[in-house]
């Protein structure tokens, strides 16, 4: 798959404050990629660089074989953006807004009224088409902002944080939506909401303070195996016993409520089947288990380790 | 071309919607014309030199207010994103808002234009400096916008663009006041910095090409640094 998107070793700095730090990846054709991070994590500033809006201190990005900053023109006429909060402008009428948006992106006379009313369609706009935008709740600005982005027919969406604000009827819809133009389109979403990258996501990017932590989060989490344990032991005795097991890699402590049994996570090898061995090891030791199942790693556990990884690197 | 179009009726909307406008216009016209009858019952003389000279000042006080809007409100409400990660130049959105306010300015000298109407109905006055009054007008408005505009690109508070535009203003009208105190060839250097003195002859009727090329090197250049202002970002 050839790469519509490419960034490489991207840095930006706000004065004394690195925002981004050499942040590199290539996204492809019709490709939903999430970018996930807690607040403050550079999201929004690498969207930002990508779709030219600021220009990185250091490294490059291309769109579609563009360079974001020597060729921004270009670049931003196979991209779309809805940014954080969906800012509009508050003298206009929705239709209006959409017309508006149309035209700048190269849509005229009757073709920009049908991409008009396509796309206020698609986003259930059309009661709302004659009011002020300033007049409009949270949830139909997001929408608004939306369906200034699908004008003009776009390679490349980049959505920032695009369900905030909206009702779980509109989650939905949005999400449905966002599923609907993979392929066709290629998508970029940043949230801080795990649950909603997943649902849409084909790859997740996770960020920690400017700093790419993964490319392909989904990747990693089909790379490890992952066991739950309740065992009726001492933490240092199970983790001494477990750790032997051939194809372990670790043995982490979960909280318990239950007394007297302890629950463990058991990370392993991937597609090495450990749990007859594990199960073994305890027997011979006389350790009582009560619990083993192979759970599915959330991208949550996925974040929480990466994030946790990273701070104990720096510090 | 296309893009700058749709630029500037966007901007003309967001100019003649806002209250601002019509709060300038109306300023404007009470100040002028209570001053031209003032300054017609005093004197009995059909001209305008001293309705030029209180234009000049009210100029320098009202453009603040129309440019102050222009870049950092769409700043401030991060509209400035949309526009800009939309496929239209820095350039082009630079000169529809130039343009936009200028509309104002030259509506402002149209409606003011009933004052000389008035002079040419009951007397007979001298078009020459009425003409190049106007022209004078036109040209320091237009330095005036650009130098607002270029305010309005550097902050998103609205009220510190204006300020930045009306202390560079007022700076720049007095200077030559003190540019006399000074030793050659600085003197001369800050002299004609002033918006006064290059406004002066317009008013009594004498066009130099020198006027012409400050207002409009002022214009170009505040242009210039403000697409460049919005390049770099």
């Amino acid at each position: 798959m050839s790469s519509l998107v490419l960034a490489q070793h991207v840095t930006k700095w706000y004065g004394p404050r690195r925002a981004v730090s050499d942040v590199s990846f290539a996204i492809g054709q019709g490709e939903i990629v999430g970018l996930l991070g807690p607040n403050g994590s550079g999201k929004s500033t690498i969207f930002r660089m990508l779709t030219g809006y600021l220009v990185p201190t250091s490294g490059r990005m291309e769109v579609a074989g563009h360079d974001v900053v020597a060729d921004s023109l270009a670049v931003r006429r196979v991209i779309s953006y809805v940014p954080e909060d969906a800012p509009l402008y508050d003298h206009m009428r929705v239709g209006e807004f959409l017309h508006f948006m149309a035209s700048l992106k190269g849509s005229r006379g009757a073709a920009a009224k049908a991409a008009v009313e396509a796309a206020a369609e698609r986003l259930d706009l059309t009661c709302v088409m004659s009011l002020l935008t300033a007049k409009l709740s949270r949830g139909f600005r997001q929408r608004v902002s939306i369906a200034q982005a699908l004008l003009g027919n776009p390679k490349v969406l980049v959505l920032d944080e695009p369900t905030s604000g909206l009702d779980p009827h509109q989650v939905i819809a949005v999400r449905d939506l966002i599923q609907s133009l993979a392929g066709s389109h290629t998508v970029l979403i940043a949230s801080h909401i795990l649950s909603e990258i997943e649902k849409v996501a084909s790859r997740v990017m996770i960020l920690l303070d400017g700093t790419l932590l993964t490319a392909d989060a989904l990747q990693e989490r089909a790379e490890e195996t992952l066991l739950r344990l309740a065992a009726a032991a001492s933490e240092a005795t199970v983790r001494d016993i477990v750790s032997a097991v051939a194809g372990v890699r670790d043995v982490t402590v979960e909280p318990s409520a239950a007394s007297g049994t302890m629950h463990y996570l058991i990370r392993a090898e991937p597609r090495v089947a450990v749990a007859a061995d594990v199960v073994a090891a305890l027997v011979e030791a006389g350790v009582g288990v009560s619990e083993l199942a192979e759970v599915r790693p959330d991208l949550e556990r996925i974040f929480l380790d990466l994030t946790r990884r990273a701070s104990r690197m720096a510090a | 071309m296309r893009s700058f179009a749709i630029l500037l009726r966007k901007e003309e909307m967001a100019l003649f919607s806002s209250p601002i406008a019509y709060a300038v216009m109306t300023v404007f016209l009470l100040i002028m014309g209570y001053s031209f009858t003032l300054t017609l019952f005093i004197s009995h003389q059909p001209s305008m030199v001293q309705v030029f000279f209180q234009m000049f000042v009210l100029f320098m006080l009202t453009t603040p207010l129309i440019t102050m809007r222009l870049l950092a409100e769409e700043r401030k409400l991060r509209t400035m994103e949309v526009l800009l990660t939309s496929p239209v130049s820095e350039v082009a959105i630079v000169l529809a808002k130039y343009v936009a306010s200028m509309s104002l300015i030259v509506v402002m000298l149209l409606l003011s234009s009933c004052y000389a109407a008035t002079l040419a109905w009951f007397g007979d006055p001298d078009f020459g400096p009425i003409y190049s009054g106007y022209l004078g007008l036109l040209l320091f408005g237009s330095a005036l916008v650009g130098t607002g505009l270029l305010a309005s690109a550097l902050t998103a508070n609205q009220v510190i663009a204006a300020l930045i535009s009306l202390s560079v203003f007022l700076l720049l009208w007095i200077i030559d006041n003190f540019g006399w105190l000074l030793p050659s060839p600085a003197d001369t250097l800050v002299v004609n910095l002033s918006l006064a003195v290059h406004f002066r002859p317009f008013a009594v009727g004498s066009i130099y090409l020198s006027d012409v090329g400050f207002f409009l090197s002022a214009t170009l250049l505040t242009l210039l640094l403000t697409a460049r202002a919005l390049a770099r970002r």
